[in-house]
């Protein structure tokens, strides 16, 4: 129940260098977007702006929240970050390749080898068992059957699930949902976690569990980037990205912010 | 990655059973609807061809029209001016009879001929015991060669009746003819008239023992044209030789094909029949195997877009649903094809004039091609516009 909602922080240093403790000696960004926008046709002619010219930096090792109203653009932008969805315009630099320039071969092998992608709406397939769920992305690397069933069982087992292996989706509760499509994006081992509210559907122990796995992840020196609506949560990372209206409002370090602070019951509305 | 990909289209045809069920049974509905109706035209043809070629194309019928003016029966001069032409007649004389066995009271036409009928007409073949010698006829020997029709009849609980006596009544009087031989059944489609219950006697038994034949008279002629003759040119010359004898139109020359020619009529058009039958249950399965793709493709675009995020290479995809596709036809067509079969031969094997079984490899071929083909390009054509979505489009899409 941590809670640090006192708002109005000083937005300090926009967009990117943020300190990444730990990592000093990192040089290059690995993510670095630049005048990124998104424009979505509806029918009718009608348009939306999801997203309105955002940069971002974030450097390898980094741990951060995006933070922002609904309909801010923090899903978009994170389904570009992860090569799922391309920008109506604006750069996207991934380790210093721009992601634009890549083929579907190689953009095939960017999703599976480096990024862990945590969907808001889980995406489990639906006739597949937990276990089968977690091993696919290792089946399109090419691992063998059994390293894949091994792999899947031990990131099942970080999130708590070892006894739900071969229930399907249908079978299981929103939070067990979620924490499939966690362990689907963790048995991939990715340098990059993208999360989408990965802890929306948890109760505040699951949730807590996760935070502590995404601490672990991130002591190995992964890159996290997580979408989510609690400041507490938020808490746990290192910077907080705000977003609004298809733009970067604000960029704090939450080191800066004397992280806990405890104000038990009241979370924001 | 062929083999997880082999694995990953089998499982995911497993789990979509109701799906692929629909598919296969589109792809075996056309398959079978088309090589059945097409291969049963072409059996039936087959039948009556077949039919042709066992009669001898060489074989001719004259025959009496009694319902023109002027008509009037041939005689042994007619048969002795056709004579000098390459040809063989037989000679026959029929009279209504009955048989009598035991218990048995059957009513049998008698044939009178002569003892080379069977080098004659062709398909007087023997089951048993032997025909008239030429000796039996220069003596009018009492004696008679059954039908199979007649034999089963006669003598229902005798395999082998040949040396049995049997007790004719023809018209007011009683003879005894003993059985030298039986023939065998005629099979095919001239078969199912030809066969008859009667029994073949020399033309001078027949003479002394029916009073009221009219000797040397003759309604209806079989004609054998010597097999290195040219029929139509033998036919031809029969007609001007009878015209000479007798007013032209009293009587009628017909060969076999002319016989059977209705029947070619029959089964062409039943041909074309079953054929256009054929290629709209080939269209029907068609549209059904390509609806049920379209549907299962955008129903599985979510499923394309999911594959993509984890990794999938749009290939990789594509490779899968043409495993799918390739897999499900080409098991329709084969079930199709041995359905077809297995219907055919039944049907061949039930119904009599039908004894040849074909079944035409171009249509099977052409039947399976058009299947799989359409299984397969409106199973893969879909699955590559949705692999070439990003897989947010692909997850989004409804
Ligand atoms: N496929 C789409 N077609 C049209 N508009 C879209 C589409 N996806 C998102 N949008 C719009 O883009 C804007 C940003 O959406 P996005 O999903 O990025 O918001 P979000 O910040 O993730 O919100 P939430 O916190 O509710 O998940 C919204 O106004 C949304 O309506
Ligand atoms: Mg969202």
């Amino acid at each position: 129940m941590n809670d640090a909602s006192h708002a109005n922080h000083a937005p300090n240093a926009m967009t990117g260098d943020a300190p990444t403790p730990g990592q000093a000696a990192a040089s290059r960004p690995v993510i670095e977007a630049h005048d990124l926008r998104k424009v979505y046709t509806l029918g009718a002619g009608m348009e939306v702006h999801a997203l309105r010219g955002l940069d971002l930096r974030v450097m390898p090792g980094e741990y951060a929240a995006i933070m922002g109203p609904s309909g801010s653009g923090k899903s978009t932008l994170l389904q570009i970050l992860g090569c799922l969805d391309t920008p109506t315009s604006g750069s996207y630099q991934l380790s210093g390749e721009e992601v634009a320039d890549l083929d579907e071969e190689r953009l095939s092998q960017v999703r599976n080898r480096r990024i862990g992608f945590v969907f808001q709406a889980y995406n489990l397939l639906g006739r597949a068992s937990a276990l089968e769920n977690v091993a696919l992305p290792l089946m399109y690397r090419g691992v063998n059957a059994r390293a894949r069933r091994d792999a899947a069982r031990n990131a099942l087992d970080r999130v708590g699930l070892a006894d739900r292996m071969g229930h399907r989706p249908n079978e299981l509760s929103g939070g067990q949902k979620q924490r499939v499509a966690i362990a689907r994006a963790l048995a991939t081992e990715p340098d990059i976690l993208l999360a989408d509210e990965p802890t929306g559907n948890l109760d505040s122990k699951t949730g807590q569990e996760i935070l502590g796995l995404f601490d672990a992840l991130h002591a190995e020196g992964r890159t996290i980037l997580m979408v989510t609506h609690e400041e507490d949560v938020a808490e746990h990372t290192e910077r907080i990205i705000r977003i609004r209206d298809g733009v970067v409002e604000a960029s704090e370090s939450v080191t800066q912010r004397r992280r806990p602070t405890l104000m038990p019951g009241g979370a924001e509305g | 990655m062929l083999f997880e990909n082999v694995r990953t289209a089998f499982v995911a045809l497993l789990e979509n059973r109701l799906r692929s069920l629909l598919t296969l049974l589109g792809v075996v509905i056309g398959v079978f609807a088309v090589t059945s109706t097409v291969s049963l035209g072409e059996i039936a043809t087959a039948g009556i061809t077949g039919e042709i070629q066992a009669f001898g194309s060489q074989t001719l019928f004259v025959q009496v029209l009694f319902d023109e003016p002027g008509a009037e029966p041939f005689t042994d001069d007619d048969v002795e001016a056709l004579s000098r032409l390459p040809i063989a007649i037989l000679l026959q004389q029929t009279a209504g009879a009955t048989g009598v066995v035991g218990e048995e009271r059957v009513s049998l036409r008698l044939v009178g001929t002569v003892a080379d009928a069977p080098e004659i007409d062709r398909s007087i073949e023997l089951a048993r015991g032997r025909y008239f010698s030429p000796d039996d006829a220069a003596r009018a020997a009492s004696v008679i060669v059954l039908s199979a029709d007649a034999a089963e009849e006669l003598f229902p609980n005798d395999d082998d009746p040949v040396g049995e006596d049997i007790l004719v009544e023809v018209r007011g009087g009683r003879v005894l003819y003993t059985v030298i031989g039986v023939k065998e059944p005629v099979g095919g489609a001239l078969g199912t008239f030809a066969n008859d219950v009667s029994g073949d006697l020399p033309l001078e038994t027949l003479y002394r023992d029916v009073p009221g034949i009219r000797q040397g008279e003759y309604d209806f002629l079989p004609i054998s044209i010597d097999l290195d003759r040219d029929a139509s040119i033998v036919e031809q010359q029969v007609t001007s030789i009878l015209d000479r004898r007798r007013p032209p139109d009293t009587y009628a020359v017909q060969t076999i094909e002319g016989a059977l020619s209705l029947f070619n009529t029959i089964t062409v058009i039943l041909q074309a029949l079953l054929g256009g039958i054929g290629a709209i249950s080939l269209l029907v399965g068609g549209i059904g195997i390509l609806n049920i793709m379209l549907v299962s493709v955008t129903e599985r675009t979510r499923e394309i877009g999911l594959r993509k995020a984890l990794g999938a290479t749009p290939q990789t995809i594509l490779q899968q649903f043409l495993i799918e596709a390739v897999f499900l036809t080409v098991l329709g067509g084969a079930v199709g094809v041995a359905l077809s079969i297995a219907s055919l031969w039944g049907i061949v094997q039930v119904v009599p004039f039908l004894d040849v079984f074909v079944i035409n490899p171009v249509v099977v071929a052409m039947a399976f091609l058009v299947s799989v083909a359409t299984g397969v390009i409106f199973g893969v054509w879909p699955a590559r516009r949705a692999a070439a979505l990003s897989p947010i489009e692909a997850l989004r899409y409804e």
